[in-house]
């Protein structure tokens, strides 16, 4: 019985760390006033980049940092046609996600079926043999680690730093910022950048550590989710964890009942649940919400410029 | 005296122009890439040329991909007319192939065409529209956003669709292929001048006309068009928001419905991988291009019709990856947006003896 | 006298083709008072965008202390001393006073002297703040506050204060005018926009007269040469007597009644409470207060489109609990939304389809009434731009192309064709120049002889000139109900509005 928790419990967040750093990256962006609705996009780059980086240098460094810059580079296009341009925020991080795709599709081609770096788990001296939570928290790969680090950092940044009062008065009330001094297009830029790293860092982990390889249909809509995670844990990166670990856990159980072969529920619907549970997550927290004073960034959507 | 200002009003070919510039941004991409790839352009756009235009047949080709292309497009701009985001049309026409496909197999397996071709229409688009009506629903009683449920549902949707061909409706002399038995013959859509152009194409050009008087003519599209442009106006008017958004949903679920039973029935013949190719998020591309005017959604489907099949052509004559088609598509978009920002400014000059008789739009001092 | 702090010369500033500012040349002294004065439109409010960094001129040159600047940003305005509070205050309603203050003062001052900053600020010009408190707690006047205070702590001595009093109560307005004084004998030099020719006789040191984009006049104030009546005319060019023609007609049958009706705007923050009065055709009834006391919330409940909790509702006759009436129908009840940009027009509809928005019913045609008569609409549009005087090319025009007053005026003419009961008009010549506020006024007054008349604004003059009786609402309630015609009472009116019953 144990032993199926800790199984399940390794995995669940084996299979989250995807879903976390790419809510953690877009929370950034929304913070800052901008959707970005293109995580799909820059997440299936990211894992690109970093496979291929990988397989060509064989570096894991290279390949980590490769995807990371490439979710970036990805989102500067954003950043250029939102703000600068001042596009239709909803349709351009849709454009982001078609590009994505179609550039995955396009140049990942080559590389089905090759064999790249690998990023394996390691399990933390000491923390690691803590029974059951070291086995289930701490034998996982870095970037999980890394994960564990960001979300708190974000928060950190975002609650308790100058930096981060400059990001959410850009989000929320972009005229008021600039009043103030503010350089909301600088602001903007940044935090799409930021969480197109994020993005990028999130489909690297993909194609590096989870199921190493390249397969242009990796992320799965994990992108997706992430962006409705950020709703469910109302802009505060603390929260994103258990957003991802609801994704997680969903997975895992899917992987337990495969490996268990125990026939409960269908396989089909299992791997709907996912799917179903963020639908279901949303209405929940929407609903409920209504009455709060919202926790959406005020100026999310929003385009800014002092002389409309 | 000579400046770049923002144009008050946008001008009455703006749209056109914005298609325009879009679609020599896309080229421009276009030449890049060939660049790249060790390509002249100037090939590469010619056999995209020729494999479009060199024949009748390689045309009708064209108008094949563009049937299901002006469905999902319909289904994209009837709701962003309201400002709805369907992101769905992608799982409405799985569901519409999934119930042409149970209609035809299952439900009247004997039936003539006369009968089996409206039931599988009905059903079809009865099926879009239900599995848009979750979304639906979901926005008009709960403000959940529609943009994030119909995307999710479309994962949903294609994992239900395998299900159904990978398990209880496989054909059981298939051979292990996944996909289920060939539809009855009755079920099959006409057929056009021997080329694979099937009625779905002029059932869609209907739905485009009936659509623009709909929503342009009628005091119900007056409405919705209201909503769609101030919310707030609409709800002082008294219009009820909630009953146009099931409606406007269920409208867009069925035109995507109907792009899944023109694939199944006109295509295909079956349901099987394959029939969840993207003409959803095609959809969306063809919608803004046309300026969600239902009248040019068929043409920019044309359009995005003949960059497929230009882009099946390079890979079968040239080699290259026929996926470039996906880059140029997003390429089409980014340069729509381009040109739409390019619309909003112009040079003017200034008389310096023009008085101000009105402060500008939007802005009461 | 000195040399000027601000100096401005040749200043013109477009926006599209229109000219918003036209070789303009000012002169700002320090602890003066400079009053801006000028119609809606006139430029005023450009002109200060300008000087505060906001805008950048596309003409001209601005002198500080004698010294040539250009400021691309209002950061940059703010450094050189430089600061506008402007009529939208610009603090982030969901953060706190402190953390406001904090990120205006980019990295002057630290968290930990922030605070004693703020209260020695705060105290040397009575300015009281609570700096924990988040700016959505706070009142109009209080948030003007927390704007002056955010820049006295980056040493601006050039305040810009566009219609300040806009949104205060008469007694905030008599603190802020203490403060002002204050600011002006600490020698900071003081610019402040406003179309309110009583304020300026009471403060200004110096005025000048926009009109049109130009400064028309500049002057020294002299309070012995100026009359009220002077200043109106220079600032709309020609004699303007805001007084309206008001005849006597007998009260008829009451139209509308409230009864302990109590509800909440849409938000659920605002509450009115036990709401009675009612309107009679013939008669201008008005509900005036300071905006944020209950009364939008009120009238969105009256007029269907949120639904209050609880009393009840008599109208032309029938009587209906809260429920009922938020369904009940309404096509004798006509409707001037405060909110004329985006609830009262759709702005990118030409003014025919704009005429069909409330009373599509009318314009139904054909056998299953889906069909729609353009036709007719465009006819409908066509006679209201004509008999209202609407400057716009044809009927076919877009909402948004026309400018604030004109685009009331085919409201309110769409609203007269419905051939109303009652008629509610919600803040209506709100931010309109002096001639179209004439217009509007002589319709409703028109519109009485037919029809009750509710009247909801919060302009004193507006009541004055207007209605029959007048309610004042304070806080959510009805503080109580004052017939014009009472001379003694009459003066309470601006007591009540801040609250005070004694």
């Amino acid at each position: 019985m144990m032993e199926d928790i800790v199984f399940i419990g390794q995995i669940a967040i084996k299979s989250s760390v995807a879903v976390l750093l790419a809510t953690i990256g877009e929370i950034i962006t929304e913070r800052g006033g901008v959707l970005n609705l293109g995580v799909e996009g820059m997440m299936i780059v990211g894992a690109l980049a970093g496979f291929a980086a990988g397989f060509a240098t064989g570096n894991p460094y290279l390949a980590i940092a490769a995807g990371a810059m490439a979710g970036g580079a990805l989102s500067l296009i954003h950043a250029f046609f939102t703000i600068k341009l001042r596009s239709n925020q909803v349709l351009c991080g849709l454009a982001l996600t078609i590009l994505g795709l179609g550039l995955a599709n396009f140049l990942g081609r080559p590389l089905i079926g090759e064999a790249g770096v690998r990023i394996r788990a390691f399990a933390v001296p000491y923390l690691s043999e803590i029974p059951y939570l070291g086995e289930i928290f701490f034998q996982q790969s870095p970037y999980a680690y890394g994960a564990y680090i960001l979300g708190p950092l974000a928060w950190y940044v975002m609650f308790k730093t100058r930096a981060g009062l400059v990001l959410r008065a850009v989000g929320e009330d972009a005229a008021a910022a600039d009043a103030a001094g503010v350089n909301v297009a600088a602001t903007r830029t940044i935090a799409i950048w930021v969480g197109g790293l994020f993005s990028g860092l999130a489909g690297s982990y993909l194609s590096l550590s989870y199921t190493p390889g390249w397969k242009e249909t990796m992320t799965g809509g994990q992108g997706w989710i992430a962006i409705a995670m950020v709703i469910f844990c109302t802009w505060n990166p603390l929260r994103a964890f258990w957003g991802a670990l609801l994704f997680g856990g969903l997975t895992a159980l899917q992987f337990f009942f495969q490996a268990t072969s125990i026939d409960i529920i269908p396989a089909y619907v299992l791997k709907m649940l996912p799917y179903l549970l963020t639908i279901g997550v949303l209405v929940l927290v929407t609903s409920s919400g209504k009455r709060r004073r919202s926790a959406s960034p005020a100026d999310l959507g929003v385009p800014f410029s002092r002389e409309s | 005296m000579i400046r770049l200002v923002k144009k008050s009003e946008v001008t009455r070919y703006s749209g056109l122009n914005s298609v325009a510039i879009a679609g020599f941004i896309a080229f421009g991409t276009g030449c890049i890439i060939f660049g790249l790839l060790g390509v002249n352009p100037l090939t590469a756009y010619t056999v995209m040329f020729k494999g479009v235009f060199g024949s009748f047949h390689s045309f009708s080709e064209v108008l094949v991909k563009a049937t299901p292309l002006t469905f999902t497009g319909l289904a994209v701009a009837v709701a962003a007319v309201m400002m709805l985001w369907n992101i769905g049309a992608e799982g409405q026409l799985v569901w519409g192939g999934i119930f042409a496909a149970g209609t035809a197999l299952f439900l009247l397996p004997e039936a003539q065409p006369y009968m089996l071709i409206p039931a599988v229409l009905v059903t079809a688009a009865f099926g879009g529209m239900l599995w848009a009506l979750i979304p639906g629903v979901l926005k008009a009683r709960f403000q959940v956003n529609e943009i994030l449920t119909t995307l999710l549902l479309n994962y949903v949707a294609i994992i239900y669709m395998e299900h159904l061909f990978y398990g209880p409706w496989r054909d059981p002399a298939g051979f292990g292929f996944p996909g289920t038995a060939q539809l009855p013959e009755a079920a099959h859509l006409l057929r056009f001048l021997g080329t694979r152009i099937h009625l779905g194409f002029p059932l869609a050009m209907l739905c485009a006309v009936g659509l623009f008087f709909l929503l342009n003519k009628s005091s119900w599209g007056y409405k919705v068009r209201v909503i769609g442009k101030e919310q707030k106006a609409a709800s002082y008017a008294g219009f009820n928001v909630t009953g146009k958004t099931l409606a406007v949903m269920a409208i867009s679920g069925a035109l995507a419905g109907m792009a899944g039973m023109a694939e199944v029935c006109g295509i295909h013949y079956r349901l099987q991988t394959g029939l969840a190719v993207g003409y959803g998020y095609d959809g969306i591309i063809v919608a803004w291009l046309a300026g969600l005017n239902p009248l040019f959604v068929p043409l920019t489907a044309v359009l995005l019709g003949a960059l497929f099949v230009g882009g099946e052509q390079l890979q079968s004559v040239l080699g290259l990856p026929s996926t470039i088609s996906l880059i140029l598509e997003a390429a089409l978009l980014f340069g729509l947006f381009a040109g739409k920002a390019m619309q909003q400014y112009r040079l003017v000059f200034i008389r310096s003896d023009s008085i101000p008789e009105r402060s500008p739009a939007g802005r009461p001092e | 006298m000195t040399t000027p702090v601000i100096s401005l010369s040749g200043i013109s500033k477009y926006f599209g083709t229109l000219a918003a500012n036209r070789d303009i040349h000012l002169n700002v002294h320090g602890g003066r008072i400079h009053a801006l004065l000028g119609e809606n439109g006139a430029g005023k409010s450009t002109l200060m965008s300008v000087l505060a960094g906001r805008y950048q001129p596309d003409d001209g040159s601005i002198a500080l202390h004698g010294r040539e600047m250009r400021f691309t940003s209002p950061a940059q305005a703010l450094e050189s001393g430089i600061g506008m509070v402007y009529q939208r205050f610009m603090l982030i309603e969901s953060m706190t006073v402190t953390e406001n203050l904090l990120l205006a003062a980019q990295k002057k001052i630290g968290g930990s002297n922030c605070r004693r900053l703020i209260s020695e600020t705060a105290e040397q010009y009575g300015l009281a703040i609570d700096p924990d408190k988040y700016v959505y707690e706070l009142s109009m006047g209080e948030r003007q506050r927390v704007e002056i205070v955010k820049l006295l702590l980056l040493d601006a001595d050039v305040l810009i204060f566009d219609e300040p009093t806009a949104v205060l109560t008469p007694v905030e307005i008599d603190a802020f005018f203490t403060v002002l004084k204050k600011l002006r004998s600490a020698d900071k030099a003081i610019i402040f926009i406003t179309h309110k020719l009583e304020e300026v006789l009471e403060l200004a040191d110096d005025i000048s007269i926009m009109r049109k984009g130009r400064v028309i006049i500049s002057t020294e104030a002299d309070r012995k040469q100026i009359s009220k009546r002077q200043l109106a005319r220079l600032m709309v060019g020609r004699d303007v007597v805001l007084r309206v023609n008001k005849e006597e007609i007998p009260p008829g049958e009451t139209v509308l009644r409230l009864r302990n009706f109590s509800g909440a705007d849409v938000h659920g923050t605002t509450r009115f409470e036990n709401i009675d009065f009612e309107v009679r055709r013939g008669e201008i009834f008005a509900i005036i207060g300071v905006a944020g006391n209950g009364q939008s919330g009120l009238v969105s409940a009256i007029a269907g489109l949120t639904r209050a909790d609880s009393g009840e509702v008599s109208f032309a006759g029938s009587t209906f609990n809260a429920r009922e009436w938020a369904k009940a129908p309404k096509d004798d009840m006509a409707y001037v939304p405060e909110d004329r940009y985006h609830t009262g027009c759709v702005g990118s509809m030409s003014i025919a389809e704009n005429f069909a928005l409330t009373q599509i019913g009318k314009y139904r045609k054909g056998a299953t009434k889906l069909a729609l008569d353009w036709q007719k609409m465009s006819e409908d549009g066509t006679r209201a731009v004509e008999e209202f005087k609407i400057k716009a090319q044809s009927a076919q025009d877009t909402a948004q192309s026309l400018s604030g007053g004109n685009l009331q005026k085919v409201i309110l003419s769409r609203e007269l064709s419905r051939n109303p009961k009652l008629f509610i008009a919600e803040q209506p010549t709100q931010g309109l120049d002096i001639s179209a506020t004439e217009e509007i006024w002589q319709a409703l007054l028109k519109c009485r002889e037919r029809a009750g008349v509710l009247l909801v604004t919060g302009d004193l003059k507006e009541v004055l000139s207007l209605s029959d009786r007048i309610g004042v609402i304070f806080n959510g309630r009805l503080l109580d109900i004052i017939d014009a015609t009472d001379s003694d009472q009459i003066g309470r009116v601006g007591l009540l509005m801040a609250g005070v019953t004694s």
